[in-house]
């Protein structure tokens, strides 16, 4: 793996557009060069702020067109060019930058201690634990999270009870327009916010935090925790639907993994069986936006979450997450759960972060080179609760 | 206004087209009388419904227009004198009957009034009904102002009994919403018997059936017929000359284009050189009449609304009759003299006329002209889009944010009505509806979009239409959508009235035209007769109602019905009450900023909202809002608040 190369692809990529007038655009610009450019990530960053966008399904769609040159919406969007450098060195230590996983402070292997929750979530629990843990510290008075929808859509859900949270545990291989959620929480009475985001959704929300007060007017302080997610790609609701519809009936889906790439299968849980599909059906259904996606572990977050791996095997990897601590801030919510004994940590096997490091760079290289072509690798970092 | 009882013989009142031709009728007996509404038709049946009454006319709103000549024949068939009524289009729903009437003929005086619409003001089309005249073979008369309108419809019946055959008045918005006096004429007593004579033989006009077979022989006659209103139309004294005996230019025209022709002449001083040949009977052209004026001049030029139809005749006769008149030179639209689409007026008569005989015409004055362009300037703009508190716009808000979410780039094929402006204006703020033909064309067209889907087509196909459109053309269609299975939703704007044409009773509607209670036909009750799924939805109920479309689009294919049931802002129930007080918050206004940009005024676009440009936010207009409360629920601010209004 070349690094020097790649970095140096990924930052012309990013920094390009600086030149081209980064941050000056409004609903016309979002239009052309993210919706109809199909990458747009459903993320909800520039829904809840006017009447001209919504969330629809997993999409964001245009409902009426707006006349004015400059918005929040361009300015929010993970897909609109920024700086991302200046971005990460704007919230991060320079210290602490990696050019491959973003901020990094430690690594570790950790799981929710109690059983209950990694039952009821994906792998260790861990996002589930930390969440429940800073609802219950008053850390966060609200947690804005992917939550139970309809079928495979998931709803954006913003909860202030850390059993409700507790529940709403599972990986969703669907995105859910949890920034919308973020825009609509932030004008309630809730103070305190943590949020549990995909990599664009807390690109998303690091964007909106670097804006003036004004601009976004005003709440964006109220955003005190980003849990991220490792993320390889999420699937369109559409074909993902019309693929598992063919094999199953909807209702019955109880959860879905992927094991390591060389299973190269999606696991369908349902009540009564587990059906495997073959990625080969599956990566037709990733959006056409993830494939322009460079960011593999939500570097934009506080802490970021993933699945681990294991020498002992998958069985024992997918009893576990992989964490890497970005800030002071997720730095402490880690040391609490690890005091409170909410977290067993497991001393990470020698080779663990160079293999993060590989993936995430193999990420940013496809995106960098295949900006609307990607293969849909599947990389088995995915999401995990 | 009521034009019997008020007014006497020998009165000299002034009367709106359309009430000379209703007096007419009246005035020649007629008994009943049967339309379907449509500008610039409107008033003619609604002027007659005022003097209904029980034994001596009878009038109704017809669902088709087709249906309203069966209804006139069949009073005809029984021996009363009877009329129909319709817009120009109207003839093209009523031809198929008119087809096999014109040929089985009729017994009591029948006519046709058509009111076509040249320049399409009102309509969708320029479509000509004079034609029909040709194709179907019946005579053709066209009043040229109010009196004739009166007298010539008086008449027509007498022609249509000497002739045994429906006769066809025509005339044109300008003609139909133009005033003028007319003196009026005896009203007839009431009274006739209605009995249909049918036990005779076949070919007994008088008591035998009335069908168009057997063909060949009913054809025959039919021409005969035809031949004898041509020599009544010799001696008519609808045909008139104004002008000098050897006329340089001989101008033939008729209906409102006389008024043009004799303005154009006298603005162009030249009365001495120019004759008029005005002809009130156009179809069949009188030959020898018009062979007698064309002998008279070399230069004719025929004016006439909109395609070539008087030119036509008379140059067919011109060469019949070459030898005798000799050759001469035509103008018209043939050469491009005048226009074949759109409404001629006394400037472009004029500027034709002066062409021919080199006569500039004269220009207005300029400092007249600086005048009136300051005056233009002073006119504030008016969009042509919904009215304040119009169902419309909320349903058309909702079916708009519902096919964005959707996104497969749904589309509306639309259909006649006041809803038809979200096709034309995108001012309305929701520009959706992407095709607008006939009455009932909306579910036609989806029926077949709804068919493509093997073809590829994955975009969700919604059809509108309103109630009236519903009963009038739209049912055909949706049985066939349903029978084919063709995945289309279909929304049927209900208003609760013909709004568009000024709220005349339709089937769904429990009074007549007559004002009479009549047993209603319940849109909902028959669509789930026909086996569709129907849902009915307030569309003030902006959410639900966008919930409900995109939850019928994502489910299976197949014909559904959706039924947005909201009462027309002007209809007489709601007309001048206000169901909320609106208020503005200034304080929670965002106006332009991001956030808002003007949705309300912008987008929604109500003419009840106003701008206030100093302030950067919005407004309620009192005057103007209509209090329907929808605005409320699409501000993003919240800003715009609701209250009860009480109740007066």
């Amino acid at each position: 793996m070349e690094l020097g190369k790649v970095m140096q692809q990924v930052k012309e990529r990013d920094a390009a557009p600086a030149e081209k007038g980064e941050g000056l655009g409004g609903q016309k610009e979002l239009e052309e060069m993210v919706l109809k450019a199909g990458l747009c990530t459903g993320c909800g960053a520039c829904v809840n702020i006017c009447p001209y966008q919504a969330s629809y399904r997993d999409k964001t769609v245009t409902l009426h067109s707006c006349d004015l040159t400059r918005g929040r919406c361009y300015d929010f969007c993970p897909r609109t060019p920024a700086d991302l450098g200046a971005l990460q060195r704007k919230l991060y230590d320079e210290s602490d930058i990696t050019p491959e996983l973003g901020a990094m402070r430690g690594f570790f292997i950790t799981r929710a201690t109690d059983t209950a929750i990694r039952r009821q979530s994906q792998h260790g629990g861990t996002v589930t634990a930390l969440i429940t843990l800073a609802l219950r510290e008053g850390l966060i008075d609200a947690a804005v999270l992917a939550g139970e929808g309809e079928g495979l859509l998931p709803q954006a859900v913003t909860v202030s009870d850390p059993e409700t949270a507790g529940r709403l545990g599972k990986s969703r291989f669907v995105v859910s327009p949890t920034v919308a959620e973020f825009n609509r929480a932030i004008r309630t009475e809730c103070r305190q916010i943590g949020v549990v985001a995909t990599p664009c959704q807390a690109l998303a929300l690091a964007k909106m935090r670097t804006q003036s007060v004004t601009a976004t007017e005003g709440g964006i302080e109220k955003l005190q925790l980003v849990i991220g997610l490792f993320c390889g790609w999420a699937l369109s609701w559409r074909d993902l639907s019309t693929v598992l519809k063919e094999k199953m009936d909807l209702a019955s889906i109880t959860g879905m993994d992927i094991p390591p790439s060389r299973y190269h299968t999606l696991e369908v849980y349902t009540r009564g069986e587990t059906i495997r599909i073959s990625l080969d059906e599956i990566n037709l259904c990733v959006r056409e936006s993830c494939h322009s996606c460079g960011d593999m572990t939500a570097e934009f977050s506080d802490l970021s979450v993933g699945s681990a791996r294991l020498p002992e095997g998958w069985e024992t990897a997918r009893q576990w997450n992989q964490v890497i601590v970005r800030t002071e801030r997720g730095l402490d919510l880690l040391e609490l759960a690890r005091r409170r004994g909410i977290l067993e940590f497991k001393e990470v096997p020698g080779g663990n972060l160079e293999k993060l490091k590989a993936a995430s760079l193999n990420k940013k290289r496809v995106a960098a080179t295949r900006p609307s072509v990607g293969n849909g690798s599947g990389d088995s970092y995915r999401q995990a609760g | 206004m009521s034009i019997d009882n008020e007014h006497k013989e020998g009165a000299e009142v002034l009367f709106m087209g359309n009430e000379a031709i209703a007096r007419g009728a009246l005035e020649a007996g007629v008994r009943v009388a049967a339309g379907y509404p449509g500008t610039p038709s409107s008033e003619i049946i609604e002027t007659l419904s005022r003097s209904a009454k029980e034994g001596s006319l009878y009038v109704e709103w017809s669902t088709n227009e087709k249906v309203a000549m069966e209804v006139a024949a069949a009073a005809s068939f029984a021996g009363l004198r009877s009329m129909c009524v319709m817009k120009q289009n109207g003839v093209n729903v009523a031809s198929d009957f008119l087809l096999h009437l014109t040929g089985s003929g009729t017994r009591g005086g029948m006519i046709l009034v058509t009111c076509d619409d040249p320049g399409a003001l009102s309509s969708v089309n320029e479509g000509e009904s004079r034609h029909f005249a040709r194709l179907m073979e019946i005579p053709l008369l066209e009043p040229a102002d109010f009196q004739e309108a009166k007298e010539m419809t008086r008449w027509a019946f007498t022609l249509s009994e000497e002739i045994r055959n429906i006769v066809m008045v025509r005339s044109v918005t300008r003609m139909s919403h133009a005033s003028g006096n007319v003196v009026l004429g005896p009203l007839p007593p009431a009274g006739g018997t209605a009995e249909f004579l049918c036990d005779g033989p076949i070919s007994d006009p008088e008591q035998g059936p009335i069908i168009s077979a057997p063909v060949a022989e009913k054809h025959r006659l039919q021409q005969d017929k035809v031949r004898k209103a041509v020599s009544l139309f010799e001696k008519s004294l609808f045909n008139t000359y104004t002008g000098p005996k050897k006329p340089e230019l001989l101008v033939i025209t008729s209906s409102a284009c006389r008024l043009y022709t004799r303005e154009a002449v006298s603005m162009l001083a030249a009365e001495d050189r120019v004759g008029i040949l005005k002809l009130g009977t156009t179809w069949p052209i009188p030959p020898a009449l018009v062979k007698r004026y064309l002998t008279a001049t070399e230069k004719i030029l025929i004016v006439e609304e909109v395609l070539p139809f008087l030119e036509d005749q008379v140059k067919i006769l011109a060469a019949e009759q070459v030898r005798e008149t000799g050759i001469k030179t035509f103008f018209g639209k043939n050469d491009g003299t005048l226009p074949t689409t759109g409404e001629l007026n006394p400037d472009l008569v004029a500027e034709a006329i002066g062409r021919i005989l080199g006569i500039e015409p004269k220009t207005i004055p300029a400092a007249y002209g600086e005048k009136l362009r300051m005056l233009a300037g002073l006119i504030p703009r008016r969009e042509q889009t919904f009215c304040p508190g119009c169902p419309h716009r909320a349903s058309y808000w909702a079916i708009r944010e519902a096919l964005q979410r959707d996104g497969r780039g749904g589309f509306v094929c639309g259909d006649i009505g006041c809803y038809a402006m979200a096709c034309l204006f995108p001012a309305a703020g929701f520009y959706t509806c992407k095709t607008l033909h006939a009455m009932g064309s909306g579910i036609g067209l989806a029926s077949g979009f709804g068919k493509l889907g093997s073809f590829g087509l994955e975009q969700p196909v919604i059809a509108v239409c309103g109630d009236s459109t519903f009963y009038h053309a739209a049912i055909p269609a949706l049985i066939n959508a349903i029978h084919q299975d063709a995945n289309v939703i279909f929304i049927a704007l209900d208003n609760s009235g013909t709004a568009m044409t000024g709220f005349q009773s339709h089937p769904g509607i429990d009074i007549n035209a007559m004002g009479n209670a009549s047993p209603m036909v319940d849109i909902a009750a028959l669509c789930k007769a026909m086996g569709a799924p129907v849902v009915v939805e307030d569309p003030f109920a902006l959410k639900e109602t966008r919930e409900t479309l995109n939850s019928l689009m994502e489910g299976g294919g197949g014909l559904k019905v959706l039924i947005l049931k909201q009462s027309c802002a002007l209809s007489p129930e709601k007309k001048g009450k206000k169901r909320y007080l609106m208020q503005v918050d200034e304080l929670l206004c965002k106006g332009d900023a991001c956030g808002c940009n003007r949705l309300c005024t912008r987008i929604f676009r109500c003419p009840g909202l106003l701008w206030d440009r100093n302030k950067g936010k919005a407004q309620i207009d009192e005057v103007i809002c209509a209090g329907c409360g929808v605005c409320a629920g699409i501000c993003p601010a919240e800003a715009i608040r609701c209250e009860e209004a009480p109740v007066s």
